[in-house]
C-alpha cells in the first residue's frame, strides 16, 4: 500500500438535516470518533446559513474567533488538520442571494469565480490543498451538455484552478451519479476541456460504479488527471435512466422511483458490494497515487458506527495500520 | 509505552430492522460490533453470561466466538458478569437457603467458558438495597459465604470470583465494603472497581482501589456526572432506570462533566504495577438519543489522548 496516502474521512455524513450537526460538542464528539479510529484529517463540505457552521469560512471564524481558533479546536480534538473541501458553486446559498448558478453558463462564470474565493483564501489556512467541486449540476436539470456547454464548464474550471493554484490550492472535478456529465464520452470531453496543469479529478468509487464506471479501469485510465478521492462503496447501478428523473436526488436516491432503492451508498467491506477496494487500492499503489484518500459515509445511518466500520476495512483488510500513525501528544 | 490491556464490556445496542437490539441479533451484527470495537484498538472482551449460549450459537461453541474475536486482534474474552439484581426466593445472596441455587448458576457459567483465558468471574454481590435493608453484620456475613464458597470453585476453574459493587446494592459504603471483605477469604474473593458506581455513592474509587489494591482483579470505566445525594439508591424496584431525578447515571470518560478522575486513577494504577484488564464500559449510552458507537469512540479518544499521557509520567 502506498505510503503516499494521507487517509481523511468526509464529515458530510454526521450533517444529515438542518438542525443536528450545530453544536460545538456534536463537532467535538465526531472530530473525536474519527481520531480514534486513525482518520486524522477531515474533509468539510461546504453550506449555507448558521446552522451550516462548518461550511463557510465566515461561519467557522464566528464560531471559533478565528480560523486559528477553529484550528486549535480540531488539533484539541485529535484532528492535524483539513485535508479538502467539497464545494457545490449549482447549490444555491444565502450568501450568494439565493442564485441558481450553471457552470454551464458563461454568464455566471464571474459569480462563480467570486463565490470560492473566499473558500481558495481559508482552505490552506486550515492546511487543505484540494476543492472538490461538482463540475456540473444533475443531468435532469441541465438537459443534454453541447459541445459549448462542454467549453463553457472547462473555461470555469480553468480559472477556478488557476486562482486556486495561486492559494496553494488544486481544483478537483467530484463526478457524481447524477451528474449531466455522466459517460466515459462526457468525461473525455471534460477533461479534454480543461487544463491539466489547472485541473484535476476526483474520483468517488461508488458514485462512478453508480454511474455504471468501473472506477479501477477509470483510475487506470486517467491516473495521471486525478488528485483526489473518495472512497465508498455501493450494492446498486442505475438501471439506465434513473438519474434523468425529474427531480432525481429524491426519485432515484431517496427511493421515490419504482425501484425503492432507499439508500445507495454504504460502507467499504458491506457484503455485496460493488466496488472492488482492494483493485482500486492496488490501482493507486500501481500509480505511485500521492495524496489524500477521504472515506465517507455518505447518506448512510449512524455515522459514528459506519465510521468504526470503515476503520476497521481499512485497518483489517487493506492492512492499513491507521491508528499506529497517531502521533503522541 | 503503552497500556496494552484495554478490554470492553458488552451492552451495546445496534440498529436492526426490528429496532435497536443487542449484537446477538444475528452473526452478522455480532460480526459487525465485534469489529467495531476492533477498529478502536481492544484487545479484550467482556460480556455477560447470558450472552454465552448466544454466542455459542451463532458461532457453533464459545470458543469458536472466541477464536473470531482472535481473527479481529483481541486476544481473549477477558470477563463474564453475573448478577441477581432482585432478590427472589430463589436467590438473594444474603439469604442462604438460596446459596445452592446461586452456587449451581456460578457453577455452569464458569463451565461454559472451561479451556479458555478467561480472568474474571465478575458478580453483583447483593441484591438492591432496599431487598436487602436492613444491612446487618449478619447479612453480610452470610453474603460473604456465599461467594467464598463460588470463589473457591470458580478460582478452581482459573476464574477470579470479583466482586462488583452498585451504588443501589446492599454493599455500597466504605464500611459495608470494609466488612464484606473482612469476611471473604482474599484467596477467594477479589475486588471489581467500578468507577462511576463508587462515585454516585459518594466513595472515592482511588482511594478504594489503593484500599483494595491486593485484591484488586479489574475495572469498569465509566464516568458519571451524578452523586447521589438524595437517597436515590433506595428507589423500589430500581434505582438505575427509575430514580426519580435522574434519568441517566453513566456516561462515557471525557464529558466535560464527568466526576472520576481518571488521570490520576491511572497514575495509581500504573504505579501499582496492576497488570489486570482495565474494561471500558457504557450502559446507558442510548438515553437522550445517544449511540454506543460515538460513546465508546469519545472513551477510546479519551484513553489515547489523556490517560496514555498519564502514562507516560511514569
Amino acid at each position: 500500500m502506498t505510503e503516499s496516502i494521507t487517509w481523511g474521512y468526509a464529515i458530510n455524513q454526521w450533517n444529515v438535516r438542518l438542525n443536528v450537526f450545530v453544536r460545538r460538542e456534536a463537532h467535538e464528539r465526531a472530530f473525536k470518533t474519527l481520531s480514534a479510529l486513525g482518520f486524522r484529517t477531515i474533509e468539510l463540505a461546504a453550506g449555507s446559513g448558521r446552522w451550516d457552521n462548518l461550511g463557510r469560512p465566515e461561519l467557522i471564524e464566528l464560531g471559533h474567533g478565528s480560523i486559528e481558533g477553529f484550528m486549535r479546536f480540531l488539533n484539541s480534538c485529535g484532528i492535524d488538520r483539513v485535508a479538502s473541501m467539497f464545494w457545490d458553486p449549482g447549490r444555491p446559498g444565502e450568501e450568494e442571494g439565493w442564485a441558481f448558478l450553471g457552470t454551464q453558463r458563461r454568464d455566471d462564470h464571474d459569480a462563480i469565480l467570486a463565490a470560492a474565493t473566499p473558500f481558495l483564501d481559508f482552505l490552506p489556512q486550515v492546511g487543505a490543498d484540494r476543492l472538490v467541486v461538482r463540475p456540473v449540476g444533475s443531468a435532469w436539470m441541465t438537459g443534454p451538455l453541447d459541445g459549448e456547454a462542454f467549453a463553457a464548464v472547462g473555461d470555469l474550471w480553468n480559472r477556478v484552478g488557476e486562482r486556486s493554484l495561486e492559494s496553494g490550492v488544486r481544483t478537483v472535478l467530484h463526478l457524481d451519479c447524477l451528474s449531466a456529465i455522466h459517460s466515459l464520452d462526457d468525461i473525455s470531453a471534460l477533461l479534454a476541456a480543461t487544463d491539466p496543469a489547472l485541473v484535476g479529478l476526483a474520483v468517488d468509487t461508488a458514485e462512478l460504479t453508480i454511474a455504471g464506471i468501473d472506477p479501477v479501469e477509470f483510475y487506470r485510465a486517467h491516473h495521471d488527471r486525478v488528485r483526489h478521492v473518495h472512497l465508498k462503496n455501493t450494492l446498486f447501478t442505475d438501471s439506465g435512466a434513473q438519474y434523468l428523473q425529474p427531480g432525481a436526488e429524491t426519485a432515484m436516491l431517496n427511493g421515490g422511483d419504482d425501484r425503492g432503492i432507499e439508500r445507495w451508498f454504504y460502507e467499504l467491506g458491506v457484503e455485496g458490494g460493488l466496488v472492488d477496494v482492494p483493485a482500486f487500492m492496488a490501482a493507486l499503489d500501481q500509480f505511485d497515487y500521492s495524496g489524500a484518500v477521504i472515506v465517507e459515509s455518505d447518506h448512510g445511518s449512524n455515522p459514528a458506527d459506519l465510521a468504526m466500520l470503515n476503520s476497521w476495512y481499512v485497518q483489517r483488510r487493506l492492512g492499513v495500520d491507521l491508528r499506529s500513525t497517531v502521533p503522541p501528544r | 509505552m503503552t497500556w496494552q490491556k484495554w478490554s470492553y464490556m458488552d451492552h451495546w445496542v445496534l440498529d436492526t430492522p426490528q429496532g435497536g437490539q443487542n449484537p446477538y441479533f444475528n452473526r452478522r451484527y455480532l460480526e459487525q460490533y465485534i469489529r467495531q470495537l476492533a477498529a478502536l484498538g481492544f484487545r479484550g472482551f467482556d460480556t455477560f453470561f447470558f450472552y454465552l449460549p448466544m454466542a455459542a450459537q451463532l458461532f457453533g461453541s464459545v470458543k469458536k466466538f472466541e477464536e473470531f474475536l482472535q481473527d479481529e486482534g483481541f486476544d481473549k474474552i477477558t470477563g463474564i458478569f453475573s448478577a441477581y439484581p432482585n432478590a427472589t426466593k430463589f436467590t438473594a445472596p444474603h439469604v442462604r437457603s438460596t446459596h445452592d441455587r446461586i452456587f449451581a448458576d456460578s457453577e455452569r457459567i464458569v463451565e461454559m467458558v472451561d479451556g479458555l483465558a478467561v480472568e474474571n468471574l465478575i458478580v453483583m454481590p447483593t441484591n438492591t438495597y432496599f431487598q436487602v435493608a436492613p444491612i446487618t453484620d449478619e447479612k453480610i456475613k452470610i453474603t460473604a459465604d456465599l461467594w467464598n464458597r463460588v470463589g473457591e470453585m470458580s478460582i478452581s476453574h482459573g476464574l477470579k470470583l470479583s466482586c462488583h459493587f452498585e451504588f443501589w446494592g446492599g454493599i455500597r459504603t466504605p464500611e459495608e465494603l470494609a466488612l464484606f471483605f473482612e469476611y471473604t477469604d482474599p484467596r477467594y474473593v477479589f475486588y471489581f472497581c467500578d468507577t462511576a458506581q463508587h462515585t454516585i455513592a459518594g466513595v472515592d474509587p482511588l482511594e478504594l482501589f489503593r484500599t483494595y489494591r491486593e485484591r484488586c482483579s479489574g475495572f469498569h470505566f465509566k464516568d458519571t456526572h451524578t452523586i447521589d445525594r438524595d437517597e436515590a439508591y433506595r428507589t423500589p424496584p430500581d434505582a438505575e432506570l427509575m430514580a426519580p431525578n435522574v434519568s441517566r447515571w453513566f456516561h462515557e470518560m471525557g464529558t466535560p462533566e464527568g466526576l472520576v478522575d481518571f488521570p490520576s486513577l491511572m497514575k495509581e494504577i500504573v504505579s501499582s504495577g496492576f497488570d489486570g484488564w482495565l474494561t471500558v464500559e457504557h450502559d446507558q449510552a442510548e438515553v437522550g438519543g445517544n449511540n454506543y458507537a460515538e460513546a465508546t469512540s469519545v472513551a477510546k479518544w479519551y484513553i489515547d489522548n489523556v490517560l496514555e499521557k498519564v502514562e507516560a509520567d511514569r
